[in-house]
C-alpha cells in the first residue's frame, strides 16, 4: 500500500534527510540534504567545497553510509589525502572501505561523458554508495559540445544515483549562474564566497536554490577550523521566532540594590530585558555586578562579557563588597569573558544562548553590546540581530542587557539611563528608571554611590534644576 | 628487458612513474584500474609476452588493487609475479596480506625508494 501523505499533512517533513553533521549546516537546510537529491556545491578555489565535501563524507561514513568520491580533474588524490590528514574529521582507516576516491579524468577525456556515468553508476553499484561527490563539474561542461549534453549528464547521473538511493553533490569552482543548465538540473545549490571588509576576511555561505525543501536563506557567515567547516545561521534567520513564548509572569527579580527595587516596585520583571544606557565609567558594569551578586545556587547568574577579564571582574566586585570567587565556587555564578579580538557575531551569539541554555542560569549581564556591534560586518541587520536574540533570551528566562545603544529601546522590556551630572563642582552619577514592562515605578532621579559597601541609590537631585543638561543647577529657594 | 605493469586510476600517477622506469631501462605497460590491467596481461599472454612486475594503487574503479593482486594469483603463469602496492591510507591492507605484495609504498614515496624496490625484486633493467 502506498504511504500517501493525508490531505493538510505536510510532505516536508517526510523526506528523509542526510544529516550534513557539519555545525550549523544543517539548521540551515532545516536538517539536512535530501537523501537522493542532488546538489551543486559551487566557490573559488579555497573557498572550502572540498573540506565540506569530505566533512559531510567522513560524517556521513560514521553515521553508516558509504561514500564514492569521484574526481573530474586531472590533479592527484595524494595532496588531498595529505591535507585531509591534518583535520580532525579525518580517519585513515574509513579509506578504500567505506569511502572510495577515484579519478575518472582518464575516462572523460577518452570516453566523453557518457562514459563517466557509465563509470559511476557501476562503482554506485558496486560500493554500495549513498552519497556521490563529483569533483571538477567545470570539466564536464567543457567537454560537453552543447549545454544540452551538460543538461544530459547531469540529468543521468541524478537518476542513476536517485535510483541507487544515493545523494549526489557536484563540486565546481566556477560561479554558475541560476539560470545555468546545472543549476536549473539540481535540487539544491550551496555557495561559498569570502568578503574583505577592511583588513578583515570573512567567510560566507548561500544556500541559492533548496528544491523541496524549507532552509534559512540568505548569507550566512562561516570559518574554517581544525574541525572542518562550522557555519554560523544568521542569529535573526534562526530564532525569527523564538523556541517558546516564554512564561510571562508578575513575578519580580532582584536588581541586587534593594532601593532600585524598592523604585522599580519589588525589582525588575522576571523574564524581561533591560537595557542600561550611559557613558563610560558611570557605573554600569557596577550595576551589573550588583545585579549578579544577587544569583544564588537555585537562580544562577551568567556574566558575559567582552572587557573585564574574569579576574578583574572578582577584583572589581571585591571592591563593591562581593565575593564572586565564593559565587563561582558555589555553582550560583558563571563567567564566561570573551576576547575583543576578531570574531564572528552569530558565533558569539549562538555562544550566548547556548550558555544560558546549558548553565540553565535565571540572570545574565552581557557586558557589553557594543562589543557585539564592533563584530557585526554589516550594521544594517544588527537592530534584527538584537530583537532576535533577546526574543531568544526571554524564551529561555529573560536577562539583564548593559549597553549604550537608543535605537535599541523599543526592542527591550526595561530602560536605565545614567549618566554624569556636574552639581555644586562635583562630578555625579546619575541613575533614571526610563521604562519598566507593564509596571509602575519610581521615575525620580537618583544619585549613585559606589563604594567598598556596595552600590547605595539617594533623590539626591530634589534641589537642583537641569540634571539632565549634564550641568545641574541648585534651586534658590525664596 | 624486464616488463612493468603499471595500475592507477590517476594517469598522472601511471605516466609519472612510467616514465620513471622507461628512464630506468625498464619496459612499461599501463592501466587505469584493475579490470583493464587484466586485459593487458591477457594481451601480453596471447603475444607470448610476460610482466616481470605489477605496481598498483589500491583505490581504483571497477577492481581495485587488493582484488586485481587475488586475480593475479589465480592465474598459473602470473602466480609468482611480484606485486608493489603504492597506496596512502590503505598501505596497511597490503602489509597484512604479504601473499598478494612483495612490497607496499606509503604515498607519497620518493622516486629513488620505488626504483629500489623495484631493482630488489626483479633487477636492474639491463641484466633482469
Amino acid at each position: 500500500m502506498l504511504n500517501l501523505p493525508r490531505r493538510g499533512e505536510r510532505i516536508v517533513e517526510q523526506l528523509k534527510r542526510l544529516v550534513t553533521g557539519i555545525e550549523g549546516l544543517d539548521d540551515l537546510l532545516k536538517g539536512g540534504l535530501i537523501v537522493g537529491s542532488s546538489y551543486i556545491v559551487q566557490g573559488r578555489p579555497g573557498s572550502g567545497k572540498t573540506i565540506l565535501a569530505n566533512q559531510l563524507a567522513f560524517n556521513h561514513v560514521e553515521q553508516g553510509g558509504r561514500v564514492l568520491v569521484a574526481t573530474l580533474l586531472s590533479e592527484s588524490h595524494e595532496r588531498l589525502f595529505q591535507y585531509l590528514a591534518t583535520l580532525s574529521f579525518y580517519d585513515a582507516e574509513k579509506m578504500g572501505k567505506q569511502i572510495q576516491f577515484l579519478s575518472a579524468f582518464d575516462t572523460l577525456e577518452t570516453d566523453g561523458l557518457g562514459a563517466v556515468v557509465k563509470l559511476l553508476r557501476g562503482e554506485i553499484a558496486r560500493q554500495d554508495s549513498t552519497l556521490l561527490i563529483v569533483d571538477g563539474l567545470l570539466n564536464a561542461r567543457s567537454r560537453a559540445e552543447t549545454p544540452l549534453d551538460t543538461k544530459k549528464f547531469i540529468s543521468e547521473l541524478q537518476g542513476h544515483a536517485a535510483f541507487a538511493g544515493c545523494t549526489l553533490l557536484l563540486l565546481t569552482s566556477s560561479r554558475l549562474e541560476d539560470d545555468s543548465p546545472e543549476h536549473t538540473m539540481v535540487d539544491g545549490v550551496i555557495e561559498l564566497g569570502e568578503d574583505l571588509h577592511g583588513a578583515r576576511s570573512v567567510r560566507r555561505i548561500q544556500l541559492r536554490k533548496t528544491r523541496g525543501s524549507a532552509a534559512l536563506s540568505g548569507l550566512h557567515e562561516f570559518e574554517i577550523t581544525d574541525a572542518g567547516l562550522k557555519v554560523y545561521p544568521r542569529i535573526e534567520s534562526l530564532h525569527s521566532h523564538p523556541s517558546n513564548q516564554g512564561c510571562e509572569t508578575l513575578a519580580r527579580v532582584g536588581s541586587g540594590i534593594g532601593v532600585l527595587d524598592g523604585l522599580l516596585h519589588g525589582g525588575l520583571p522576571s523574564g524581561s530585558v533591560t537595557l542600561v544606557m550611559g557613558p563610560s565609567g558611570v557605573g554600569k558594569t557596577s550595576l551589573g555586578t550588583a545585579f549578579l551578586g544577587a544569583s544564588t545556587v537555585q537562580a544562577p547568574g551568567l556574566h558575559f562579557g567582552f572587557y573585564e577579564t574574569p579576574a578583574r571582574l572578582r577584583l572589581k566586585a571585591q571592591a563593591l563588597g562581593m565575593d564572586f570567587t565564593a559565587l563561582e565556587q558555589s555553582g550560583a555564578l558563571h563567567i564566561a569573558w570573551q576576547p575583543t579580538t576578531e570574531g564572528l557575531l552569530d558565533d558569539v551569539g549562538a555562544r550566548l544562548l547556548r550558555k544560558v541554555k546549558e548553565l540553565k542560569v535565571k540572570r545574565v549581564l552581557i557586558d557589553s553590546l557594543g562589543a557585539f556591534t564592533r563584530l557585526a560586518t554589516n550594521p544594517a541587520r544588527l537592530n534584527e540581530f538584537f530583537r532576535a536574540l533577546m526574543g531568544e533570551l526571554r524564551a529561555l528566562f529573560g536577562s539583564e542587557i548593559n549597553a549604550p545603544a537608543p535605537e535599541l529601546s523599543s526592542i527591550v522590556d526595561n530602560l536605565l539611563l545614567m549618566r554624569f551630572v556636574e552639581l555644586e563642582s562635583e562630578l555625579k552619577r546619575l541613575l533614571s528608571i526610563l521604562k519598566v514592562r507593564d509596571s509602575q515605578y519610581d521615575p525620580a532621579l537618583l544619585e549613585m554611590v559606589i563604594s567598598s559597601a556596595g552600590i547605595d541609590l539617594q533623590k539626591a537631585f530634589n534641589e537642583a534644576t537641569a540634571v539632565l543638561s549634564g550641568t545641574a543647577a541648585t534651586v534658590e529657594r525664596s | 628487458m624486464s616488463t612493468i605493469l603499471v595500475v592507477d586510476d590517476e594517469y598522472l600517477i601511471v605516466d609519472i612513474i612510467g616514465y620513471a622506469l622507461e628512464d630506468e631501462g625498464y619496459r612499461v605497460e599501463r592501466a587505469g584500474n584493475g579490470v583493464k590491467a587484466l586485459e593487458v596481461l591477457e594481451g601480453l599472454a596471447r603475444e607470448q609476452g610476460r610482466v616481470d612486475l605489477i605496481i598498483t594503487d589500491y583505490m581504483m574503479p571497477l577492481m581495485n588493487g587488493e582484488e586485481l593482486a587475488r586475480a593475479v594469483r589465480t592465474q598459473l603463469t602470473l602466480s609468482s609475479v611480484p606485486i608493489i602496492l603504492i597506496s596512502g591510507a590503505q598501505a596497511s591492507i597490503g602489509r597484512d596480506n604479504p601473499e598478494l605484495f612483495a612490497a607496499v609504498l606509503d604515498k607519497p614515496f620518493e622516486f629513488d625508494a620505488l626504483i629500489a624496490t623495484v631493482k630488489k625484486l626483479i633487477g636492474p633493467a639491463e641484466t633482469s
